[in-house]
């Protein structure tokens, strides 16, 4: 551990970091534009000088480029050195276009720091500066390329770091251009880390350009909710509105970076539509008087035909104060569930998944990045979990194998090799991988599967990502029971399970039942419930017989429904309750790895500004108290739906679940990183054979609708700005089906289903499994039909095939 | 549209390299050599042979000196005005006169699609100041004269 | 006469053929050396070492040690890279020798290749020497038909192929590292060592990059000897001949072979002709245009690495570069900028945005508008461009530095008078 001085400060430091971090460890802050943690240190802007005054390393140098040793001596306010950066800063402000009054970059600006702090402060460069043409880059980044200082963080990012390809450096000497090649939207989901990493404002947050200053947002340390990943960000609000998210570093989770769904995932919290006061039949009251009036209604049903004629939905899109609160109003009033899960598929997956995973067993995603071999298992990171497949291809960079088993034809930003396996087949290749068993799969496959398995046994830091989406528990058990042997072998194995939705496993933690909406509803067709209280979760949206659905809920005598977002069952409900999204409740999200991680409100709630202004500013109605500001979080609802009373602040409300539930039992001493929960082992799973029936013969085919990144996730979906990232209607066949068809990409595949035609663009590949039709859920097909409530199998006959023109 | 023979010849070579990047200078100047110059169909017909995207090539075609991406005469003259040929006497009067004689001035192309004119760093034959290169030939000793005596021999060649 | 070596038997207009080469003693050098069991291939960098070979690129490095940074053990296959970029104004020795005798150039690069055990050897040749890239291509193939290069040359277990890369044109891909990044077809950005290239150059594997002149050196120093190579200079520490560009205001530019350490009076007066008809000597760039202005005081300085360094100079490529009494060296230092602030590759900030910067404040004291104050704020920026990432800007502040050392006055001349004396008719 070298031992070195800078600026009279001794310091100690790990091996092999450059003087520039070891000065971040000590305090001491060198001006930087090129270097970024993440990203390395290239030496280009030549900013972050100091002077070597004794020592190995003799004289000016940058500091990013020179590794800590023992004996340096280090001064970072020699004049030479000052001098120099004060010429550097004066030569990056030559063709700035000092526009920072109008610069949505004005007051973060690393170069207006940097310009401070360097001591340029009169101009004396008396040429011309050089303009460029901005490009259009899509809807959410706006391009200013004058202002560039061409520190080259975003070509490096963008194409080293998350490996895309349409943006980058063009030019010579002092023309040098960063952009694409034509105008147009970023390819990367990715793409939107630019603006976080851009030093100046050559990209700035498009949707919410003009709306502030840093200064007058109110910014808090939050968590990201559009996946199961719970990557750190910070959230920026504004006249009560959420104006913009970024990423935040978290040495456990993301890094720096999180991605473009996450990003701009947020907008549901500040849409028009949203839910901002109590309906009762049709009629506006407050929040408050809609809740005693359900409860009201909740009890009279309660007393004609009983407690479990009553029965709760909630989902994994709540807060776990929300579960835990839901779980219990439920146990304490005899009232049926809360149903945390859309299907019986789903359920047993989640929940399978975290009984298996084990804090020893568990990796973080920042750990997969020193992987040495991937092996993903029916999981599509880019799409189910993006900023995974960012740490994935972090240790395809430094030199990890990744093999991936799936049905889908994989697109990801790193070299991966894949075995084309269906649903069905997958648990044989895994099990086939572990004990080099290979009589049950494909002769075809032997040779693959048997270079895999000798690479993964090679290697000492294995990890095994596993998707819940389309495999089954058997598949979910047999990935923990790949790594236990690995490790019991004595390699560093670990585990990495994508679940469907941000609180997923924090449900699982609770639900020791397991029931699913499907079970709910033939109780209501039975008329055992007559009562449904639907709390942040939309069946509407994932119940997949519809006309099913309809007839249930006529079948209801009261359907409450609270939720902070519009969703379609809300149309339905008897009584309307809002509720309190993250921004403004605030709440505990429990990842993937089992990481319970708490997102502060960034404001008050209320309607926005913007709203209540009618887009006039500043809004001349003056009143008392914040509309809208009545509402409660789902948490304190809860109690008072049962008439009972909530804890009577978060800190006991924390309390309260450490006590009432013995796996919540630390959830009252949250760290900066989250805690890691885990199921007790009394509560672990074996694995079950689930999914329905198998695909029996040649002319049938499984329907299989899979996650994209853009257009399924609930909240997301409802960005405007996000609404050209879904995909078209799309599906993806076997290359060698297609033959049978005499099919062509391209070309329209019409499929009768129950629910009438389907119309979708025919995709083919080589690496999609033969008997298997991949469809990506995209907002305008209604997938639901074939989700997963049992394996839909679609026979060759209902398939149609129209010639492209 | 490049030919098919060009193109299943330069698979052909691509595939004894180790990895594409190796050859992409050598492909742009061979596409530019097809199209006269780099054009957008060119870059993009360039970028599908070597498996790069657009921009990738973008990011090489822009940062050399004899890659035009925007359109040139069939005859490039490449002007070297680098301290020796700069130095020449009569050097300023030269350019003048190239100039006049062509009708345009640096960086333009004459309406008959014949000529263009650009100005180069020195090309290495100071021995023979002033230099020009005319697409890869290089003429020394450069004077008025010579000059009309090139750009009238090129005209009877095109 | 000082002894010819490496343009010996110049033809005019033609290159030297593979009979006439071998005639004079061509791929002797080869030939003993993969031939004779007793000879190591490491023996030629000690020769090489011994022999005081310097690199001929413009660095001055000793030939032998760089060879003798690649490992052992590094990994095959290892490239062997002759630089033959030339667009350093001023210089075009290279393309002299090669249209002089590609043999030897083909000689020394298999010798070099041995030297290390590379089996791949590169050409990188400008775009503007595209006569020289066929002659080379045409003689790489006699070559191999007479089997100087490709698998088990000399029945020995070496193999070594020859390819010529023709660069699409930038002065920074003449630089080494920027050179390797060209040819794996990206930006040709430098490399900032360590790794140096010889360990891990050309796609990561061990890579020797070198000179043109200092590839034809090598045959020589391996038939003749080190002793020879040594005397060849008529300096103390200098050795072997220097192929000078000569140009500007002389009466017979061109190439011409000259012991190392021949003074530069020796080379305009005796060999390029004197100065032109009414021109006198004013200052003289003694390695192209990244060198600084030798003052008329160095007239009969010796052109040697060492003797020009100690008096705060640099030989650089040996390409002369004569100015007159009448050329204005403000505005030449300005051709200088527009040249090297037109051709940096845009990565740091010192060079892509100081330069330009220089440029500005030379054209407004050539234009008039200088001040007293523009004069340290231009050497303060040259003595930064030290600190830049690679050796292209400190290079392209040494003539300006220079220019205010040695031509202060010129230079004030222009800030007092408003106006370039040399326009306005005060030129005494
Ligand atoms: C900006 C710059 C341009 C250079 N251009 C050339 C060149 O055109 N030819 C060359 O041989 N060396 C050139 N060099 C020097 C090379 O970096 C390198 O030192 C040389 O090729 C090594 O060969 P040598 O040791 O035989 O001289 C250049 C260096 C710099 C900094
Ligand atoms: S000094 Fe910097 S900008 Fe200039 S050529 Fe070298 S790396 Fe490029
Ligand atoms: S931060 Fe060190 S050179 Fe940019």
């Amino acid at each position: 551990m070298p031992k070195l001085i800078i600026d009279n400060r001794e310091i100690e430091v790990p091996e092999g970091i450059k003087v520039i971090e070891a000065a971040d460890r000590a305090g001491i802050y060198i001006p930087r534009f090129c270097y970024y943690a993440e990203l390395g240190a290239v030496g280009a802007c030549r900013i972050c000088a100091v002077k070597f005054v004794d020592g190995p390393v003799k004289g000016i140098e940058m500091s990013c480029m020179i590794n800590a040793q023992d004996g340096m001596v280090v001064s970072t306010t020699d004049p030479e050195a000052r001098d120099f950066r004060r010429h550097v800063i004066e030569w990056l402000m030559m063709n700035h276009p000092h526009d920072c009054p109008v610069c949505d970059e004005g007051g973060h600006c690393l170069l207006q720091d940097l310009t401070e702090s360097c001591d340029h402060g009169i101009r004396r460069y008396k040429g011309k500066k050089r303009t460029y043409v901005d490009q259009y880059l899509g809807p959410l980044i706006q391009h200013e390329e004058n202002r560039c200082i061409q520190c080259y963080r975003c070509s490096r990012y963008y194409q080293e770091f998350a490996g895309y390809k349409d943006l980058g450096v063009m030019g010579i000497a002092q023309r040098i251009y960063f952009g694409r090649y034509a105008a147009g939207v970023l390819e990367s989901p990715f793409s939107g880390n630019i603006i976080d990493l851009c030093p100046t404002g050559v990209y700035t947050d498009k949707p919410s350009r003009y709306t502030g200053r840093r200064w007058d947002y109110e910014r808090v340390p939050g968590i990201c909710i559009n996946c199961s990943l719970g990557c750190h960000i910070t959230v920026s609000a504004r006249y009560r509105e959420i104006v913009y998210l970024e990423g935040r570093y978290s040495g456990k989770v993301n890094g720096s970076f999180i991605c473009d769904r996450g990003r701009y995932g947020f907008f549901y919290a500040n849409l028009e539509e949203r839910p901002r006061q109590g309906r009762v039949r049709g009629e506006d009251v407050p929040s408050g008087r809609a809740i005693t009036m359900a409860a009201q209604r909740v009890k009279e049903v309660s007393e004609s035909h009983g407690a479990a004629a009553i029965a709760v939905i909630g989902s994994g899109r709540s807060s776990l104060e929300t579960i835990a609160a839901l779980t219990h109003v439920c146990k304490v009033q005899g009232w049926r569930g809360p149903v945390l899960f859309d299907s019986r598929v789903s359920s047993e997956s989640v929940r399978t998944a975290v009984s298996c995973i084990a804090q020893e067993l568990a990796v973080s995603m920042k750990e997969i990045e020193s992987a040495d071999f991937i092996l993903t298992v029916g999981a599509d990171p880019i799409n189910e979990a993006p900023m995974l497949a960012m740490a994935m291809r972090q240790a395809w960079r430094k030199g990890a194998g990744v093999a991936a088993i799936d049905c889908r034809s994989l697109d990801w930003p790193f070299q991966f090799e894949q075995v084309t396996a269906a649903p069905d087949d997958m648990a044989d290749f895994l099990a086939a991988l572990e004990n080099s068993e290979t009589t049950v799969i494909s002769d075809r496959f032997v040779a693959q599967i048997k270079s895999i398995a000798a690479k993964i046994r090679a290697c000492h830091r294995p990890v095994v990502v596993c998707g819940t989406e389309i495999t089954d528990s058997k598949i979910i058990y047999g990935a923990a029971g790949f790594v236990k042997a690995m490790r019991q072998a004595g390699q560093e194995a670990g585990l990495f399970y994508t679940l469907p939705a941000a609180n997923s496993y924090g449900a699982a933690l609770l639900d020791e039942i397991g029931e699913t909406a499907e079970d709910l509803i033939e109780r209501i067709e039975s008329g055992e419930i007559k009562a449904l209280v639907i709390v942040e979760s939309d069946l509407w949206d994932t119940f997949s017989d519809r006309q099913r659905l309809i007839q249930a809920l006529e079948q209801l005598e009261l359907l409450v429904v609270a939720d902070f977002m519009a969703t379609e069952i809300l149309h339905r409900a008897d009584i309307i309750i809002p509720t309190l999204s993250i921004f403004e409740a605030g709440g505990i999200y429990v990842n993937q790895e089992g990481r319970a991680q708490w997102s502060p409100p960034a404001y008050a709630g209320g309607t926005p500004i913007k709203i209540t202004g009618q887009g006039g500013h500043p809004p001349r109605i003056i009143r008392p108290d914040i509309p809208a500001g009545d509402i409660s979080p789902a948490w304190r609802m809860a109690w008072w739906l049962a008439d009972r009373q909530p804890p009577a602040s978060h800190d006991l409300l924390l309390d309260w679940m450490g006590k009432t539930f013995p796996v919540l039992e630390k959830a009252a001493n949250f760290t900066s990183e989250g805690i890691r929960l885990y199921l007790p082992e009394a509560r672990r799973k074996t694995a079950r054979e689930t999914g329905g029936r198998k695909i029996q013969s040649l002319g049938e085919y499984l329907l299989l609708p899979v996650a994209a990144v853009f257009g399924d996730e609930p909240m997301a979906q409802r960005s405007p700005c996000l609404e050209g990232y879904a995909k078209h209607p799309e599906m993806w066949m076997a290359a060698s089906d297609a033959r049978l068809f005499d099919a062509s990409d391209g070309d329209a595949a019409r499929l009768q289903l129950p629910y009438g035609p389907l119309e979708l663009t025919l995709r083919l590949s080589e690496r999609i499994a033969p008997g298997t039709l991949i469809v990506y859920r995209c907002p305008d097909l209604f997938w639901q039909q074939f989700a997963r409530s049992s394996r839909f199998i679609v026979p060759k006959d209902r398939i149609r095939i129209e010639k492209k023109a | 549209m490049l030919p098919e023979t060009y193109k299943s010849e330069l698979k052909d070579r691509l595939q004894k390299v180790g990895n594409p990047r190796e050859m992409v200078v050598d492909v742009m100047l061979e596409v530019q050599e097809f199209y006269g110059w780099f054009s957008d169909e060119a870059l993009e017909q360039a970028a599908v042979l070597l498996g790069m995207s657009s921009l990738e090539i973008e990011e090489l075609a822009t940062f050399y000196n004899t890659i035009y991406r925007q359109p040139v005469g069939k005859f490039v003259i490449h002007v070297c005005d680098s301290v020796i040929c700069w130095m020449e006497n009569g050097y300023g009067e030269l350019i003048d006169h190239i100039g006049k004689k062509l009708g345009i001035g640096m960086g333009e192309t004459t309406p008959d699609g014949l000529f263009s004119l650009l100005p180069a760093c020195c090309i290495g034959y100071c021995d023979h100041a002033p230099a020009i290169m005319i697409n890869k030939t290089v003429y020394g000793d450069i004077a008025p004269a010579k000059m009309d005596e090139i750009i009238e021999t090129l005209r009877q060649e095109k | 006469m000082y002894p010819q070596v490496l343009l010996k038997n110049r033809k005019k207009d033609r290159i030297l053929s593979l009979e006439e080469y071998r005639e004079m003693g061509g791929y002797k050098a080869l030939h003993d050396a993969l031939t004779d069991e007793s000879f190591h291939p490491r023996q030629i960098q000690e020769l090489l070492l011994d022999a005081g070979l310097l690199g001929r690129g413009g660095a001055a490095f000793p030939t032998g040690i760089k060879m003798k940074t690649v490992p052992d053990d590094a990994p095959h296959p290892r490239y062997l890279v002759c630089n033959a970029d030339e667009m350093e104004p001023g210089t075009f020795k290279d393309r002299v020798l090669i249209l002089t005798s590609p043999h030897q150039l083909i000689e020394g690069m298999i010798l070099a290749a041995y030297a290390i055990d590379a089996e791949i050897a590169i050409i990188f040749i400008r775009r503007e020497y595209e006569t020289a890239a066929r002659a080379l291509e045409q003689e790489i193939g006699r070559a191999r038909e007479a089997g100087y290069i490709g698998k088990n040359l000399f029945d020995s277990e070496f193999d070594c192929d020859i390819i010529v890369h023709r660069s699409a044109g930038r002065y920074i891909c003449g630089e080494g590292t920027a050179l390797l990044n060209a040819l794996e077809g990206k930006r040709a950005n430098p490399r900032k060592p360590p790794p140096y290239p010889t360990v891990k150059g050309l796609w990561q594997l061990p890579t020797e990059v070198q000179n043109v002149e200092t590839l034809c050196c090598i045959p020589h120093v391996l038939k003749n000897g080190v002793d020879w190579f040594k005397t060849l200079a008529v300096s103390k520490t200098g050795a072997g001949t220097k192929v000078f560009s000569v140009s500007g205001k002389v009466n017979r530019p061109g190439c011409y072979e000259l012991p190392m350490g021949v003074k530069l009076s020796e080379i305009i007066e005796d060999y390029a002709g004197g100065m032109l008809p009414g021109s006198r000597f004013k200052a003289c760039m003694p390695g192209g245009a990244s060198t600084q202005f030798l003052p008329e005081s160095m007239y009969h300085a010796r052109m040697d690495f060492d003797d020009l360094k100690n008096a705060g100079f640099r030989l650089g490529t040996g390409a002369v570069m004569v100015f007159d009494h009448k050329t204005c060296l403000v505005e030449a230092t300005a051709n200088l900028m527009v040249f090297f602030a037109r051709e940096s590759c845009g990565w740091c900030t010192p060079c892509r945005e100081g330069l330009p910067y220089i440029l500005d404040l030379l054209n407004r004291i050539e234009a008039g508008e200088g001040e007293v104050e523009f004069i340290p704020m231009i050497r303060q920026m040259c003595s930064h461009m030290n600190y830049s990432y690679c050796a292209f800007a400190p290079g392209a502040a040494a003539p300006v530095e220079s220019l205010l050392t040695y031509f202060e006055g010129e230079v004030m001349a222009h800030i007092e008078n408003r106006g370039c004396p040399f326009k306005i008719g005060k030129v005494n």
